[in-house]
């Protein structure tokens, strides 16, 4: 649906160094929306009317509110588009297309464990907290450049969920020195040893979900696949329509026969199975 | 009720307002149903086919330039089989003008699609590409060459007995002599512009932005381009012109239409407000009325005559 969203919050999400922005827009989406979906904000300054930036701006779902009819946006300032789109101040209105896209699926029952890198972060906020709402265990793995970031980038309210969490820096100012995936693939053969112990063959009940850099979910995809663990990935392409008209945002996969097809990441996802991800094309 | 008749007609395409969306930017139909109903529509353009599936174009696809947008999709399409197959039974259905492209990398292609598309498909019209600039030789040798442009568009009009449109491009030094060509070829009517060709550099990667290196211009940006195209066009033929390239608002399809567009399409305006060709009707409607006049047939040229009171 086509709406306009009234700004009833807009500031500085953690430190103004991040460059990070916090948008909260109440309209009617949230009743429909989903984890992993997203929207379409035009970015302009709404009283005087403008064709520069050209393109609406693709912005996941950090939290779903269906009760206060209200969805938070989380972004990075990076270029012209989030630059003019931090200007919106409170009151003021934006132009709205979604929810659009499809989600995360959501597993009936076990453990689901989120794998961020940097502000990929940002949707799996509202995936936990549906996840949590259907009862289902969550821990998440999630790793940034520094604790600088991952203070900026919502720790303290990811604290407040009460979720396991496994958080690595670049740095090591935080959390281990290194990369999420190391981390990951260290508590998953950990995991596979006391199954062992135990006497089953899998690792049971657990469904991944990732989003971050293309070869972060790459390596994730690949460790999820050695571990026999159904994994989620969240891709990401410069948009052009949103809704699958033109063809602009494509990915590559292979379907049950092994053929190169192409899916449009704005209809078709963002949220694909990893193993359908032919990487190397598609990042 | 409207005392403004927006009818008009393209050689045997009764269209219900002038305002149709353009071949690339409006999918198979279906993909913009929940922001604007078909049935306001004049009508819609199909995305390109071709003979065979193609896959297109590796990503990065589009780059964003001021107030316009460059792609180079590179034709990806379920290929004519397909098209005749899952999509066809579908589109015919839809309530508003529906008109198919086409596109080839041989005058053989552009036959075996004509033969395949005729009128009982349920389309209503052809239109014919022969400006993709995102392919190599892409069509784009067809739309660059008067001679190979009068031969393509023959070759189609003898296949078949739906109305021919020419897509033609803009990046040629004489788009009259393209538009004389194709009018000699037998079209019924020309489509103006497809997008211009250009490119991007990211200067932080030092590469070319789009994987493709190149790709079409398309938005406000070409506007201007667009509208000095169909003025010096509709001089020259007397073919109906629809005039498109950088539509957005509906004062800029007003200016096609007086710069002799019988019929506008919005393309990529579709991205920027999804409502853009509804907005678009109902700004020619006012217009007309403000203006006293009773048919949108009346706005079609009349700036050559400097007659808008």
């Amino acid at each position: 649906m086509l709406t306009e969203g009234q700004v009833v919050g807009h500031e500085c999400f953690g430190d103004e160094a991040q460059r990070l922005r916090r948008l909260v827009l109440k309209g009617p989406i949230a009743k429909s929306a989903k984890p992993g979906q997203f929207v379409a904000i035009q970015v302009q300054d709404s009283r005087v009317s403008s064709f520069d930036p050209l393109l609406r701006r693709p912005i996941s779902l950090a939290q779903i509110s269906p009760d206060q009819d209200e969805i938070t946006l989380l972004y990075r300032i990076q270029g012209r588009g989030t630059e003019i789109l931090a200007r919106v101040r409170y009151g003021e209105s934006l132009s709205v297309m979604g929810p659009l896209g499809k989600g995360f699926s959501l597993p009936e029952v076990g453990e689901l464990w989120l794998v961020a890198g940097g502000i990929g972060i940002f949707p799996l906020y509202a995936l936990a907290k549906s996840a949590l709402a259907q009862g289902l265990r969550v821990r998440l793995f999630w790793g940034g450049e520094n604790q600088s970031f991952l203070e900026s980038a919502g720790l303290s309210q990811w604290q407040a969920l009460g979720v396991q969490m496994h958080l690595s820096t670049l740095d090591g100012s935080l959390g281990q020195k290194g990369l999420v995936t190391e981390e990951l693939q260290a508590r998953l053969s950990q995991l596979l040893e006391q199954t062992k112990q135990v006497g089953q063959s899998s690792t049971g009940q657990i469904n991944v979900a990732t989003c971050g850099p293309a070869r972060m979910m790459q390596a994730v995809t690949k460790l999820c696949l050695e571990f026999k663990v159904p994994v989620e990935v969240s891709l990401e392409e410069r948009m052009g329509c949103a809704v699958g008209a033109c063809l602009g945002c494509i990915c590559t996969l292979t379907d049950e026969r092994g053929t190169l097809i192409h899916k449009k990441i704005c209809q078709d996802g963002p949220v694909f199975r990893g193993e359908e991800v032919v990487w190397d094309v598609s990042c | 009720m409207s005392l403004v008749d927006l009818a008009t007609s393209i050689e045997g395409m009764t269209l219900r307002n002038p305002v149709l969306t353009s071949s690339g930017t409006y999918g198979f139909g279906e993909e913009y149903a929940a922001y604007c109903p078909v049935e306001a529509l004049g009508g819609i353009t199909l995305k390109g086919i071709t003979p065979q599936p193609r896959l297109g174009n590796s990503v990065p696809r589009l780059a964003e330039t001021p107030a316009g947008l460059l792609n180079s999709v590179g034709l990806e399409n379920p290929g004519l089989e397909e098209f005749l197959k899952s999509y066809l039974p579908k589109v015919r259905k839809l309530p508003t003008a529906v008109i198919a492209n086409i596109s080839g990398f041989s005058l053989e292609d552009y036959v075996e699609m004509a033969r395949a598309l005729q009128r009982d498909s349920g389309l209503a019209a052809l239109e014919v590409n022969i400006s993709c600039p995102n392919v190599k030789h892409g069509g784009m040798h067809f739309g660059t060459d008067p001679k190979s442009a009068e031969e393509v568009i023959a070759a189609v009009k003898v296949e078949t007995n739906l109305p021919i449109i020419a897509k033609l491009s803009p990046n040629v030094t004489d788009i009259v002599g393209m538009a004389q060509a194709v009018q000699r070829g037998g079209a019924d009517a020309v489509s103006l512009i497809n997008t211009l060709l250009g490119m991007r550099i990211d200067i932080d990667q030092q590469r070319p932005v789009l994987a493709n290196t190149f790709g079409g211009l398309s938005g406000p940006a070409i506007l201007p381009v667009a509208v000095r195209m169909v003025w010096q066009v509709s001089q020259a033929i007397d073919l109906p012109i629809i005039g498109m390239g950088g539509i957005t608002t509906w004062q800029d399809a007003v200016e096609f239409l007086l710069a002799g567009a019988t019929a506008v399409s919005v393309g990529t305006g579709n991205f920027v407000n999804p409502q853009a060709p509804l907005e678009i009707i109902q700004g020619i409607e006012n217009y007309c009325e403000k203006k006293g006049l009773a048919s949108v047939r009346e706005l079609v040229g009349l700036a050559h005559k400097g007659l808008v009171t």
